[in-house]
């Protein structure tokens, strides 16, 4: 059998963690939290966008209902609680997103159950075939969406106000102060941030693996993992290390003693990466 | 007429989750005027209610039923305690439950137990404290391979096979991939019997072993598209069978290839998730009957949920093999001396049952006295999905598992079988 149908079955999901590990490190960059609530926070948006598909409204308002609601959740948790942990240590301020993250799953879980629903969007009937395999323009749009966001906010960071304020922050919190970096204003946009890339990836996610709020929130394991590839730091190598973190667990397939286990690679890929980076990512860490 | 408008509005009723039209009433036991007030008779069950999964509508049914048992009269005069207990999907949990129901509780009986993890843990604890189970829903092979538990429903394999075995009669299949998970005594165990089946029958079978928590299930259907069968088989939760169905789709193969389904994938809302793509593609075995059939016994089940259940309880086949577990312990219990209902009294006469019928059963439910192991259950029907709803397109069939053999040789000699 060959690799080269898995190649482009990974992919999609691929750009989807590519995405979502560059939403967590810009917030991380910028405030130095590690947003365990980004699938949640994601999957809630996607389920706004089901609801709304459901009550037959627009595509186009659906989708941004999404973003708009994953932004807010983002923007209030940043605004409101983020601030009371902002003097605690890394691994406080990361326990406190995954607070978060428990009460969206149980808001999801009230409102629309466990039970896994399908997000649909027209793209998904339009395909090109490669190797055999058909490739739907949602995981085109999947692979461009990531290469334009990270495009992005690189611009944001080099060439505006706001990404020379969170550049500054990012290399030191104090010292930004006092050379008047609003702090507060700054972290807040990066919490919006962190919030339109968590509803672009759960949107994409709800269609592209299953809309269901626990299993959603999950899978900001694998961007974590290509975050800590980009040691937290470098949006580029963070955006390839999702993406070969999605193609990874995909061309394990066919590979039978392997196949059955595939779903962790993503996790024995951080373990390795953490193995052979931490030191660099501690002195990162300290940096804070 | 006025019984098929009842039985049409519980329908409705069941799919709006609501219970408007409940008008048919529900009939328990010996339907007497009064509530039993007698010393209880004390019953346990363990479910899952906590964890990955919730397994206690089984449960929940069990208890509406015994609530209307009660109302009713209850056992000669005596009510049931029905004690249940979340095992939380925790082996450790499960045995520390089973010996405070069984020891401290002094259970005589245990009645709608379902749980993944229940049986590999408490199997041998329910034989050496003589304490018989009339399970609800029974999962990993250890429910299906105990001297002391018995489950009303199928369970995942002879409920896979069923679906083969109509694969290969109907759908005339030569060539099946099966993918199931890579749950120990679980997936194996189901496709496993795929595997001796196509030895005996000779047809070509593959065996696709996948992690439930996978993100990527097109990787899967593109394995199990290589090697081109006429059908693929499902045998996991349907929360992993949804996206599977839709990863199928994206790559077209609703249109070539058959998906079948053991009956974890059998839930009303199904249909309408995958959606028209699946109109006539996709199969699914069926434990039980059609959860809206209008027979008699089924619109009972759905009148006790009714008036004895919460209306927030699924009336789904979970609830159903809760109800057959508690009316077969009734039908068990009343045949004792009231006075005399111990355990030991009370295991001797669900040893006993035999020719329990009820039209959500294909098959006469029995015991199976002094067998070391029981799967009664074990004949069942087929539904394909269309336009958003299931459709039952057979007849009740003999799950074709090579490893029934036991359980058909001594169905012959008690007379149930031909």
């Amino acid at each position: 059998m060959t690799y080269l149908p898995f190649l482009i079955s990974g992919l999609g999901i691929g750009a989807v963690y590519a995405l979502s590990g560059v939403g967590l490190v810009v917030l991380f960059r910028a405030t130095g939290v590690l947003n365990f609530a980004f699938g949640a926070v994601g999957a809630l948006g996607a389920h706004v966008a089901w609801q709304m598909l459901e009550w037959r409204l627009p595509l186009a308002i659906a989708i941004l209902a999404a973003v708009v609601v994953s932004a807010l959740v983002s923007f209030l948790y940043g605004r409101l609680l983020a601030p009371l942990l902002s003097r605690r240590d890394t691994v406080v301020r990361a326990v406190g997103t995954l607070a978060l993250a428990l009460v969206l799953i149980a808001v999801m879980g009230v409102i629309w159950g466990e039970f896994p629903r399908r997000l649909q969007f027209p793209t998904d009937q339009m395909f090109l075939t490669v190797f055999g395999v058909r490739l739907t323009y949602t995981r085109i749009l999947a692979l461009l969406l990531a290469g334009l966001m990270v495009g992005a906010i690189t611009a944001l960071l080099s060439r505006t106000r706001l990404g020379l304020d969170m550049r500054a922050l990012a290399n030191d919190r104090d010292l930004s102060a006092i050379l008047g970096v609003r702090i507060r204003h700054t972290e807040t946009a990066a919490w919006v941030i962190t919030g339109v890339f968590a509803g672009l990836a759960g949107l994409l996610l709800g269609d592209l693996v299953r809309l269901q709020g626990t299993f959603l929130t999950f899978l900001v394991i694998p961007a974590i993992a290509a975050a800590i590839l980009g040691q937290l730091r470098s949006l580029w190598i963070t955006a390839t290390g999702g993406l070969a973190i999605g193609i990874a667990e995909a061309v394990l397939t066919p590979i039978a003693a392997i196949s059955p286990y595939r779903a962790a690679a993503p996790f024995v890929i951080a373990l390795i990466a953490v193995a052979i980076l931490g030191s660099t990512a501690q002195a990162g860490l300290k940096d804070r | 007429m006025r019984h098929y408008l009842s039985g049409l509005a519980a329908g409705l009723a069941l799919f709006l989750i609501s219970t408007c039209g409940a008008n048919a009433a529900a009939s328990c036991g010996t339907d007497g005027s009064e509530a039993a007030t007698g010393e209880p008779i004390v019953i346990g069950a363990i479910t899952g209610k906590t964890g990955p999964d919730d397994f206690s509508n089984s449960t929940k049914a069990a208890k509406a039923y015994f609530d209307c048992l009660n109302a009713k009269g209850g056992i000669h005069g005596r009510p049931v305690k029905y004690l249940i207990e979340d095992d939380q999907w925790n082996p450790e949990t499960a045995a520390q439950l089973a010996a405070k129901l069984v020891n401290d509780e002094k259970a005589v009986l245990m009645v709608g137990n379902s749980s993944f993890v229940e049986c590999g843990a408490n199997a041998d604890f329910y034989k050496k404290s003589g304490i018989v189970v009339v399970a609800g829903v029974g999962v990993p092979r250890e429910c299906f391979f105990a001297e002391n538990y018995a489950a009303t429903n199928a369970g995942p394999r002879a409920s896979m096979l069923g679906a083969m075995g109509y694969a290969l009669d109907q759908l005339k299949a030569k060539s099946v991939v099966c993918i199931g998970p890579n749950i120990p005594n679980v997936g194996t165990w189901s496709c496993d019997g795929i595997a001796l089946l196509a030895k005996e029958k000779g047809f070509v079978a593959e065996t696709i072993l996948m992690d439930p928590g996978t993100a990527d299930s097109t990787s899967t259907i593109l394995q199990a598209a290589a090697s081109k069968p006429d059908v693929i088989i499902l045998g996991l939760p349907k929360g992993v069978t949804i996206p599977l169905l839709t990863a199928a789709e994206e790559q077209g193969l609703n249109q070539t290839v058959k998906f079948l389904s053991a009956a974890s994938a059998y839930d009303l809302s199904v249909p309408g998730t995958i959606g028209p793509g699946w109109d006539g593609n996709f199969y699914v075995n069926m434990e039980f009957n059609d959860l809206e059939a209008t027979t008699p016994d089924n619109q009972n089940w759905l009148a006790v949920m009714n008036e004895y259940g919460q209306t927030s309880d699924p009336r789904d086949t979970f609830a159903q093999a809760g109800y057959l577990a508690a009316r077969i312990a009734e039908k068990a219990l009343m045949s004792l001396d009231p006075k005399d209902v111990t355990r030991e009294s009370t295991s001797a006469a669900i040893r006993q049952v035999k020719g329990f019928t009820s039209d959500i059963f294909c098959a006469p439910w029995y015991f199976g006295d002094s067998q070391p192991r029981h799967n009664a259950n074990s004949t069942t029907r087929m539904a394909v999905s269309e336009g958003g709803k299931w459709k039952v397109i057979s007849d009740c069939a003999p799950s074709p598992d090579p490893e029934l053999a036991d359980i058909r040789a001594f169905e012959k000699s008690i007379g149930l079988a031909p």
